[in-house]
């Protein structure tokens, strides 16, 4: 792309490196700020600095939070005695759109994969482990994604709690609701029927 | 039963332009090097398994100077005609269709027409290290068994893993042995689970390799073949307890599936080391011919079988014997190249039964 201005050369190269834009989309959305007041875009730009600048991790739990304490774990309404482990802010996010939960969280940072480099040194594993010999925590719920580095970082939090009274629980797997099990793989389809349910729990639960 | 009545092939290895029709079951294609007889092989091989067996890269098996590449087989399964197309686009995209309906996965595809490939550079099979006798058992289980191949996906994967963590332990100074106990455990499961399923099937297929093999020698020779495990001796679970310093050592892991082998003795000596190129050869076809004879029971038909210059190396008794095992014993179509017309034809004859030959 050849441009008139390095200033306006300059601003299209940031937005690019947000992920999911490309070079075209970012001078969209540059040129779209070039048309708009001098205040506005300066209040654009102020909003994200502060976003970057003045926001903190949650001492307890780790989620983003504008206090030492995020609003969850402040929230004296929710059950503090169940912890749910999440990889990322992203999952914390998903569970409380299902205003299911009514716990705590933790969120990692990551999942445990030596091929990536990331040992459990790298992620919120030991102040976990505090956190619940403080806190006396009845329950850990495990949400963290189906696959082998999720499965290892579940068993060695499990390994290292052990010993300790909480009760360690992970989120079922299985047919997605309002599924078709034509469709499913054979491997979720077998995981189901290997961790069935009792039909009074089934529907009780729904 | 399984047959291919017509291939037409266009812009594929040296091909342009080319239709070829097979009437009878036993088909013979002759001509000079370089004409393309193993190319005419790999296009079918390439409808089978939607790849080719020579090359990774699609890219390469266009034609030089041409984009794209297309290729169009009637085949007959169970009696029923079917069409099926594999298109290599200008763009890179491959598609494959049955009868005009496009495949979502190539996965679903494998299996429907099976197929066996015997290569002059299969002897690597024979003489090659472990991985190449691993390869061929884990293609040929998982052909049988999609949660075999599931089991094997998850080993490596958590292979790979704990591999990563031994270097990382070596390169940090620090050992966090909690850590190797969980990606142990990961490990289990998967591996005492291929390890069963290859050592139940490999005691019905042992045997029935050894029978053939002597079949086409037509002589005593005293081979065996086994198995050959770390998990034969012990437990998988100790295996990795006891073998932990090594691997620390070593930075990767010492024992386990992923080192297997089939072991293949002459006498008392490794066959590999002292066997002729006729014997090894022999014993080739032996492997692939058992593998056709599993496929078969568990299709309940014969696969095709693609023999591609088999006959170089062989003595005149075993060319003999190996053909009226793949072509009166057998079923299932047969092609054979050669670049010897009269040897083919002579050879072919001497069987008495019908064959058609296709000169390049």
């Amino acid at each position: 792309m050849q441009f008139s201005s390095a200033l306006l050369e300059n601003a299209v190269n940031e937005f690019a490196k947000l992920p999911g834009i490309g070079k075209k989309t970012a001078l969209r959305l540059v040129l779209h700020l070039l048309k708009q007041d001098t205040g506005e875009v300066t209040h654009f730009s102020d909003i994200i600095a502060k976003m970057r600048s003045e926001i903190k991790f949650c001492q307890r739990c780790f989620n983003v939070a504008d206090g030492d304490i995020c609003s969850i774990c402040a929230n004296s309404m929710r059950k503090q005695e169940i912890i749910c482990v999440v990889e990322t802010i992203r999952d914390v996010i998903a569970i409380e759109s299902t205003q299911q939960f009514n716990g705590t969280y933790h969120v990692l940072g990551g999942v445990i994969s030596p091929l990536d480099g990331i040992g459990p040194d790298q992620l919120n594993i030991e102040s976990l482990a505090n956190r619940i010999k403080k806190e006396q925590t009845q329950e850990l719920i495990f949400a963290l994604n189906p696959n082998i580095q999720g499965d290892t970082t579940i068993y060695y939090i499990q390994k290292k709690l052990q010993g300790l009274s909480c009760r360690i629980t992970t989120i079922a797997r299985g047919i997605a609701f309002g599924g078709e099990l034509e469709y499913a793989d054979e491997m979720t389809l077998a995981r189901s029927l290997q961790n069935r349910l009792p039909v009074e729990s089934y529907v009780n639960s729904r | 039963m399984l047959s291919i009545s017509a291939i037409s092939i266009f812009q594929f290895k040296n091909y342009s332009v080319r239709s070829f029709s097979f009437s009878e079951r036993i088909v013979g294609i002759c001509g000079k090097n370089g004409m393309g007889k193993t190319n005419l092989l790999d296009a079918i091989h390439y409808l089978c398994f939607t790849k080719s067996y020579f090359t990774r890269l699609d890219a390469n098996n266009v034609q030089q100077g041409k984009n794209g590449f297309r290729l169009e087989g009637n085949f007959v399964l169970q009696d029923r005609p079917e069409k099926a197309v594999c298109v290599l686009r200008e763009t890179g995209r491959k598609e494959l269709s049955i009868n005009e309906q496009v495949y979502e996965k190539f996965s679903q595809h494998i299996g429907r027409y099976p197929c066996v490939i015997i290569a002059p550079d299969d002897a690597e099979l024979i003489t090659g290290d472990s991985k190449e006798r691993r390869t061929f058992l884990d293609s040929l289980l998982s052909q049988l068994d999609p949660d075999y191949l599931q089991q094997l996906i998850l080993y490596k994967k958590v292979i790979e893993q704990r591999n990563s963590l031994l270097k990382l332990f070596a390169e940090t100074g620090t050992k966090d042995l909690s850590l190797l106990d969980v990606l142990d455990e990961q490990l289990v499961k998967p591996g005492e689970l291929i390890f069963n399923k290859r050592k139940e099937f490999l005691v019905s297929f042992l045997p029935i390799a050894k029978h053939l093999y002597q079949e086409i020698a037509q002589q005593p020779e005293d081979i065996s073949l086994f198995y050959e495990s770390d998990l034969l001796q012990a437990s998988f679970t100790e295996l990795l307890k006891a073998s932990r310093q090594k691997d620390c050592l070593a930075q990767r892991s010492t024992a386990g599936v992923h080192r297997d082998d089939l072991e293949i003795n002459f006498g008392k000596q490794l066959f590999k080391n002292i066997a002729s190129q006729g014997q090894r050869k022999s014993l080739l076809f032996a492997l692939k011919l058992a593998e056709m004879e599993v496929i078969r029971k568990e299709k309940h038909f014969a696969p095709l079988l693609l023999l591609d210059d088999v006959f170089e190396k062989l003595d005149e008794e075993r060319i003999s014997n190996l053909l009226r095992k793949v072509c009166v014993e057998n079923d299932g179509q047969v092609f054979i190249t050669d670049t010897n017309e009269e040897r083919l034809t002579d050879h072919l004859e001497a069987l008495s039964v019908n064959y058609q030959l296709v000169s390049l």
